[in-house]
């Protein structure tokens, strides 16, 4: 590597002469303000603003109200009980993939993330063929007309198999990252494999743990399609601002409920935040192995290999159902097989996937080329304000989707700037939506580089701006198209943030499940669902082959 | 500590140990092949052995964490090769000391009695003679991340012998510390396992710690173990030249026997015969001549002796290391700084002097790599 000889000027010489990438930074911070703070403010003023003048009215009228204060707490318990139990799950899970000797941990593994690439409302769907008025199982095979799913039992376990996934991929990652010497101490020093995981794995797990309830709450706060479909009579507030809005068209208290549910999901996001800084200490060293030894004990070989077997037939029976009612005439009446489902969400919804598919991939290259400037400026420049752009453009993790998306609805719906109706408003709000993870494969791509790298072109004559691209670009590709696929995932499977922004010129297959599931078409909506999940599969499998080996390794 | 706390010694025997480790595609590669060693009640042992040998291997599978496909662990005649880890009461000391992060200083020595659930008062006296007997009594509070890397080490030596174990295993447990530290440190270690009593097995690849250390050293190649023996008998009478090779610097010169007597044979090298003491078996006709380079002096040349120029010459302070060539050989002659008042030149003729009784004799093939 050529010997990066400093020049006169140093960073500002630099800097100076990069201007050509500087001047998207202020279209960045724009873009940032506009369609984050912006939105969000907006949102909020509706809540404290009647008719053009301040108020806590709306804000007094929803605190004092025995109903609202009943729909916080029970967003609240909601929350808590599918973070902690979904804690347990996902942490036994994926301490029996990283610790015990079970056969098949592949497949396993692959059907324990399956949920995580699929629409949340799916789950919701699956349930009800399966344990509803007319389910499957509750009607079909025991015989009992009940609604026990409807309320909070359906709601927990809906979220559970939604979101445990995304907890055990923290703790898989933790479990792996252990320092297994210190595991192999404890056990030379007379610890059985439970005291060895009780005394020594869960105590430096501890911020892991913390930070997979804290994520569990917050997928559960956000969460819109589970409790439209399967709330019942226990209301919690995403479904309640739905309810204002779409059902009573009362902004100022659909406004008030998406501030009152922002709140806590801030406060969580930043304890996360804080913790997740603190498990960093946990995981192993330089000098630490992270080769562990596996448990042979018959007993628990066997207990976990029931435990991971039993929670991946929850999710299969899911899918198969799924399949079951895409497939059939109309599931829980006529089990008559039909192709006629799925050819109507390839005619009918045809117009839906593809837009669908469209917006997600090119606001997936949206989010992550924004990101990968935001995250180029903020670790690579000390240009003021940075970490505020850095700070905003972050929000998007921590505020829920539904609050982000009637955000959207309320500012760009009148001056200065209409959006409705358009692809662009459905565009920007997946972007917004994405916007952290691209900066996140957007750092993490930079951080891969060696900083004599961009040092040694920069003074080989190039600007900032050619630096960015001949040098860096290529390098980062990896990590860029990883957050591509992680973004269009998302994009696809939401139904909070775009539920208020869809229009008939433009739609999208979430939103189409539900009024389908709302009509009672559930042909249709399982055959539709089962089309997300296939080309969200071929996507997250495809992209890697198609681009072979270096990519899949990178991630 | 007192004796009073300690079991008595027990006797490591490892016999025809076969270890691998599986690869991708259900290949293997060997690390430890028919692997023979005891150790007698107390004794301290030390594996030397280049990287990758198999060192770590071999302890690794003495304390129960990896699996073996042959071969029998016995202490004091009981088998341990099928009990799993935590029953083996065998104390290991890391390379890196996987002290627990968490835990202070004094709970982490606290562990293994908290474990067997000894009465708290029980768990504080020997937690407190443990740390006493590794220096370390203030330091109970503390937590690992707060102290210097020796006494780091000093606190995974005392949470492995506060158990009492049968047996206590160390792999390069002073390769972290600087060189000084590391002298001061591993005096302390011989000293505490002494008065302790308890059997120890030591991996190291360093020479002299190995020396000044051990009881008996084994030396490891390639899973094996080359030769077992007393320090001083490991560098004077190796068993192969790779033995000699790994404790030392060594001149393998061919040379031939020449006369037998009773006890003495005559052995001529470089031109030179030399008298030797008779050993019973001794290699012959033609052998392999070692001659550690302070075992040869450099003389004024005259008649009679192996003659050479020197060709390198290089001062090591308190040492100093000649290069000379002797027809078609080079050896290598080390002296001590004060033996010499007038210097020696590069490309000077100097003779050579054998050092009485100070060469040893192999056979030809104990030469080759095996
Ligand atoms: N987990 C493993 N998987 C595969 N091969 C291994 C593993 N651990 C060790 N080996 C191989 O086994 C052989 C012996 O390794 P071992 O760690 O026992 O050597 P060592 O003598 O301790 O070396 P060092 O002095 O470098 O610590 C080496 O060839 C090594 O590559
Ligand atoms: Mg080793």
């Amino acid at each position: 590597m050529a010997d990066a000889v400093a020049l006169p000027g140093g960073a500002q010489e630099k800097i100076g002469r990069g201007w050509g990438l500087l001047l998207l930074y202020p279209v960045l911070a724009a873009f940032v303000l506009l369609f984050v703070a912006y939105p969000v403010a907006e949102l909020f003023s509706r809540a404290v603003m009647v008719d053009g003048k301040p108020t806590l009215a709306v804000l007094g009228k929803l605190v004092a109200d025995p109903f609202s204060r009943k729909v916080f707490w029970n967003t609240l318990l909601l929350g808590a009980v599918v973070a902690v139990l979904g804690t347990v799950i996902a942490t036994a899970f994926a301490y029996a993939m990283t610790r015990v000797a079970i056969p098949l941990k592949g497949m396993w593994h692959f059907l324990a993330l399956l949920p995580t690439i699929s629409p949340p409302i799916l789950m919701a769907l699956g349930l009800i063929l399966l344990y509803g008025r007319r389910g499957l199982v509750t009607h079909e095979l025991l015989g009992i007309q009940t609604t026990a799913l409807y309320g909070f039992r359906g709601l927990v376990l809906a979220q559970l198999i939604s979101y445990f996934p995304f907890a055990y991929l923290l703790m898989l990652n933790l479990f792996r990252g252990l320092d297994a010497s210190l595991e192999e101490a404890a056990s030379t020093l007379g610890a059985n494999a439970w005291q060895v995981l009780r005394t020594v794995s869960l105590r430096l797990l501890m911020p892991g743990l913390a930070g997979s309830v804290l994520l569990l709450f917050s997928y559960s706060f956000a969460d819109l399609g589970n409790p439209l479909l399967l709330g019942g009579d226990f209301p919690v507030m995403s479904s309640q601002i739905y309810q204002s809005i779409i059902g009573l068209y009362d902004i100022p208290q659909g406004a008030c409920l998406a501030l009152l549910l922002t709140l806590p999901a801030v406060l969580m996001f930043f304890a996360h935040k804080q913790l997740s800084a603190r498990t960093a200490f946990a995981t192993v060293g330089a000098k630490g192995s992270s080769r562990h030894r596996l448990v042979r004990h018959r007993g628990a070989r066997a207990a976990a290999l029931a435990f991971v077997g039993l929670v991946s037939l929850v999710i299969v029976l899911q899918y198969m159902t799924i399949i079951a009612g895409a497939t059939t005439q109309l599931f829980g009446i006529n089990y008559t097989i039909t192709g006629k489902h799925l050819v109507a969400a390839l005619t009918k919804s045809r117009g839906a996937l593809l837009d669908t598919f469209t917006l997600a991939v090119v606001s997936s290259a949206v989010s992550v080329v924004l990101g990968l400037l935001i995250a180029y400026f903020v670790a690579r420049t000390e240009l003021p304000g940075r970490s505020w752009l850095d700070f905003v453009a972050n929000l998007p993790l921590a505020i829920p989707g539904t609050v982000i998306g009637l955000g959207f609805a309320l500012a760009f719906s009148g001056p200065p700037i209409v959006l409705t109706g358009t692809a662009a408003i459905i565009v920007i709000a997946f972007s917004v939506r994405s916007l952290p993870y691209g900066i996140r494969s957007g750092v993490a791509a930079l951080d891969q580089l060696h900083r004599s790298l961009d040092e040694a072109s920069t003074t080989m004559g190039a600007t900032g701006g050619q630096t960015l691209w001949r040098v860096l670009v290529p390098l980062v590709r990896p990590a860029l198209l990883a957050g591509m696929v992680f973004s269009f995932t998302r994009s696809v499977t939401t139904l909070s943030a775009v539920i208020f922004v869809v229009s008939p010129h433009w739609s999208l297959v979430t939103p189409t499940i539900l009024s389908q599931m709302d009509r009672g078409d559930v042909g249709e909506a399982a055959a539709l669902s089962l089309m997300v999940v296939v080309m969200v599969l071929l996507v997250v499998h495809g992209v890697p082959h198609l681009l072979g080996r270096d990519w899949r390794e990178a991630r | 500590m007192t004796t009073a706390h300690t079991t008595p010694a027990k006797e490591l025997r490892i016999s025809r140990l076969d270890k691998s480790y599986a690869m991708s595609r259900g290949r293997s590669v060997p690390a430890v092949r028919d692997f023979n060693l005891t150790l007698a009640p107390g004794e301290f042992v030390t594996l030397l052995g280049p990287s990758g040998c198999g060192k770590t291997s071999v302890l690794r599978t003495l304390a129960g964490l990896e699996d073996f496909e042959a071969g029998e662990i016995l202490l004091d005649g009981r088998s341990i090769a099928r009990l799993p880890a935590h029953q083996r009461r065998i104390g290991l000391v890391f390379q890196n000391y996987a002290l627990f992060p968490h835990m202070s200083v004094f709970e982490n020595v606290a562990y293994s009695l908290r474990l067997r659930r000894e009465p708290d008062r029980q768990v504080r006296a020997d937690v407190a003679h443990a740390l006493e007997a590794v220096g370390l009594s203030e330091f109970g509070p503390r937590l690992p991340g707060q102290l210097s890397g020796g006494q780091q080490q000093r606190v995974a030596v005392a949470r492995a012998l506060v158990m009492k174990p049968d047996l206590l295993l160390f792999d390069e447990p002073l390769s972290n510390l600087d060189a000084k530290l590391r002298v001061q440190v591993r005096a302390e270690l011989r000293r505490l396992q002494k008065s302790l009593g308890t059997t120890a097995l030591y991996v190291t690849h360093d020479q002299d710690e190995a020396m000044s250390l051990s009881d008996r050293i084994a030396v490891m190649r390639a899973g094996r173990v080359e030769q077992v023996d007393a320090p001083e008998a490991i560098y004077a009478r190796p068993a192969t030249l790779f033995v000699a090779g790994f404790v030392g610097k060594v001149n393998a010169l061919p040379g031939r026997i020449v006369a037998r007597g009773a006890d003495a044979v005559t052995v001529e090298t470089l031109g030179h015969r030399l008298e030797q003491p008779a050993v019973p078996g001794a290699p012959g006709p033609d052998v392999l001549v070692l001659a550690r380079p302070e075992a040869l002096q450099l003389v004024e040349p005259g008649p009679g002796m192996p003659t050479g120029t020197v060709e390198m010459i290089e001062y090591l302070g308190d040492r100093t290391e000649y290069r000379v060539r002797v027809g078609s050989t080079q050896v290598t002659v080390i002296e001590t700084a004060l033996a010499r008042h007038r210097r020696i030149a590069e490309g000077e003729p100097v003779g050579l002097a054998f050092v009485a009784r100070a060469i040893h004799l192999l056979p030809p093939e104990a030469g080759t790599p095996s």
